[in-house]
């Protein structure tokens, strides 16, 4: 107690001696040193995996609303396919299975539907899988695997409408044009349930934040399923199937999937009850500060992202004591159903010395970020507490 | 006095913890020497037999137990990866010492002038100028090269090697080959000279 109060005492001799001195720069957050070495936070992307190309997006890009193609995360299983392949000369969607009329589209036909665009956050279901403990296996990602772009296409539902869907058809399978080096290897193969494939708001984009798809990004084509976790978003898109069931194959039917209730660590392999990963749950990130910076003895404003599956942000609240009080953040910035909301808040830090910020969100429908996500063998849907750790220098 | 109580709670708790997933210093030098010892060869196996699909750096990032490597070897194997059994045991041995849950997120490099200082076959120094066979360089090229470079050397996602100029340049060949050149990896530890060889023989006949 009383070594506070003298340090902050000696804090306030500190500062007026800075003030007469004219040393008070207003220098407010201040880059990681390290960062500015070599640390890859300082690059375009965070890869992952060079081959096939995975990478995720430094956190610090998320003090944006819409996150750039050239940063946003990329992520597939095979990388993108053979050139020749997409090219528009060749390039056509199939439509087939339990439909009246099967539809094949070069992307001018496709044009012709209704052009619809929808701001929506893509991430990667293995988005902080990092955190998992214990540790499990796959692209050991941490907190980037996600963006947030303005997608432009046409509604799944039109073109599902134009083929017929007949009354049986219960799922919709998604193929795109990628493939394994090793034939062996099994596609990925997708399919998401009728109901979310004729949702207007689930697309087949062809532009992304105004730029024609890239082709990291599954040029020319991809599914968007706002809400959704991004292995429902097929990239390089080719074939729709219409079925009854749900797509055959390792990717559908082991990968993708959480068990239907908690289990412990370690455990719940094979047999337990799995369900597909689908809806994203409540998830908030800190964009700035960055972890390792140092901030000054100003106001700093801590800024970040949070969003949720299929309800609006509620709240985003900060902790500058391991969870013990909780400060509200601002809400600002656009409001769109799938996007992510940005937040603010002005924190004035009250001593010298190591601080962590933790951040956690709340959804309209009463969700709330936990301080850790329950564990499953392949790491998925991470969401707990957001945290960066600063260094306060008065 | 109600800080003090928590503090001392949450102690005890991490100690808990630490103590379940700490290893013994003892254990960490046992697996440092398996995983040194093995290094040499699975390194050189990851590079041959892994990154046909995907770079070593996938493999590097994992902090897993023996038994899920055995299931993730046994998972590649039946997706295709041409992993023999006494190979597939190496590597389990090497990855479970490695990368094993408790290692830390940065480890020491392996040490590369070792892997490409030890090919897996090692030729007398007084052999002489080497003579490939074209037989044996098919059979090679299929089940080292083909996943990347096409059936009959007619490219894919690496380049096509078949009438591919660098055939002309022996020692630009060799050097690609001995020690990878952009996404290519380095194939010192894993083909012999001989076998090197013979794939360059075979080569030229396409």
């Amino acid at each position: 107690m009383s070594e506070s109060v003298s340090s902050s005492r000696r804090t306030l001799f500190k500062r007026m001696a800075e003030i007469i001195g004219g040393l008070a720069v207003w220098r407010q957050v201040r880059p990681a040193l390290a960062q500015q070495a070599v640390s890859p936070e300082t690059g375009p992307q965070i890869v992952r995996v060079m081959r096939p190309y995975d990478a995720e997006t430094p956190v610090r890009e998320f003090t944006s609303y819409v996150t750039p193609n050239h940063r946003f995360f990329v992520r597939s299983h095979f990388g993108p396919p053979a050139p020749e392949l997409i090219a528009e000369a060749n390039w056509r969607l199939h439509v087939g299975g339990l439909i009246e009329h099967p539809l094949e589209l070069t992307l001018t036909d496709l044009k012709e539907f209704e052009r619809v665009t929808i701001t929506a956050v893509v991430q990667c279901s293995g988005n902080g899988r990092a955190f998992h403990r214990p540790k499990v296996p796959g692209v050991q990602w941490e907190r980037g695997a996600v963006g947030n772009a303005q997608w432009t296409g046409v509604r799944l539902r039109d073109v599902l409408a134009k083929a017929g869907i007949r009354p049986s058809a219960k799922h919709v399978q998604l193929q795109g044009a990628d493939r394994p080096v090793v034939s062996s290897v099994p596609l990925f193969t997708r399919s998401i349930p009728l109901e979310k494939a004729v949702h207007p708001d689930t697309i087949l984009a062809y532009e992304m934040n105004g730029r024609p798809l890239p082709l990291l990004h599954g040029a020319p084509l991809r599914v968007i399923t706002p809400g959704w976790m991004a292995d429902s978003c097929t990239k390089w898109l080719t074939e729709i199937t219409v079925q009854t069931d749900e797509a055959k194959g390792y990717y559908m039917q082991t990968a993708y999937r959480v068990p239907v209730t908690a289990i412990q660590p370690n455990s719940g392999l094979p047999g337990t009850s799995m369900v597909p990963v689908e809806a994203m749950v409540v998830k908030s990130l800190i964009a700035s500060p960055a972890n390792g910076d140092q901030v000054g003895w100003g106001p700093v404003t801590v800024q970040g992202v949070a969003w949720s599956g299929e309800a609006s942000v509620a709240a985003v609240e900060l902790s500058f004591d391991d969870g013990k009080t909780w400060e509200q953040a601002r809400l600002v910035g656009e409001d769109e159903p799938y996007a992510w909301r940005q937040w603010q808040f002005l924190w004035k830090p009250a001593a010298a010395g190591a601080v962590t910020i933790l951040c956690r969100a709340t959804d309209a429908s009463g969700q709330v970020q936990p301080q850790e996500s329950p564990w499953n063998p392949s790491g998925f849907l991470w969401n707990g507490w957001d945290r960066v750790s600063v260094m306060v220098q008065i | 006095m109600m800080i003090v109580r928590t503090s001392a709670i949450i102690g005890a708790v991490l100690l808990a913890v630490a103590g379940l997933a700490v290893l013994t210093a003892a254990q960490e030098d046992d697996l440092a020497s398996v995983s040194a010892a093995l290094a040499p060869r699975a390194e050189g196996l990851i590079v041959a037999r892994c990154s046909v699909c995907h770079s070593p750096d996938l493999v590097a990032q994992q902090r897993l137990p023996k038994d899920r490597w055995l299931a993730t070897v046994e998972k590649m194997k039946h997706w295709g990866a041409e992993i023999a059994d006494d190979e597939a045991e190496l590597l389990v041995r090497y990855l479970s010492a490695r990368y094993h849950p408790a290692a830390p997120d940065q480890l020491p490099p392996v040490d590369s002038e070792l892997r490409k200082a030890e090919p897996l076959t090692q030729e007398p120094a007084d052999a002489g100028p080497l003579v490939g066979v074209a037989t044996r360089g098919a059979g090679i090229f299929e089940h080292n090269c083909q996943a990347c470079h096409g059936a009959g050397a007619t490219g894919g996602m690496g380049p096509k090697l078949a009438k591919n100029p660098i055939l002309k340049h022996d020692d630009l060949f060799w050097e690609t080959v001995l020690h990878g050149r952009g996404p290519m990896p380095a194939w010192g530890s894993v083909l012999s000279q001989q076998d090197i060889a013979d794939i360059h023989t075979w080569l030229l006949t396409k």
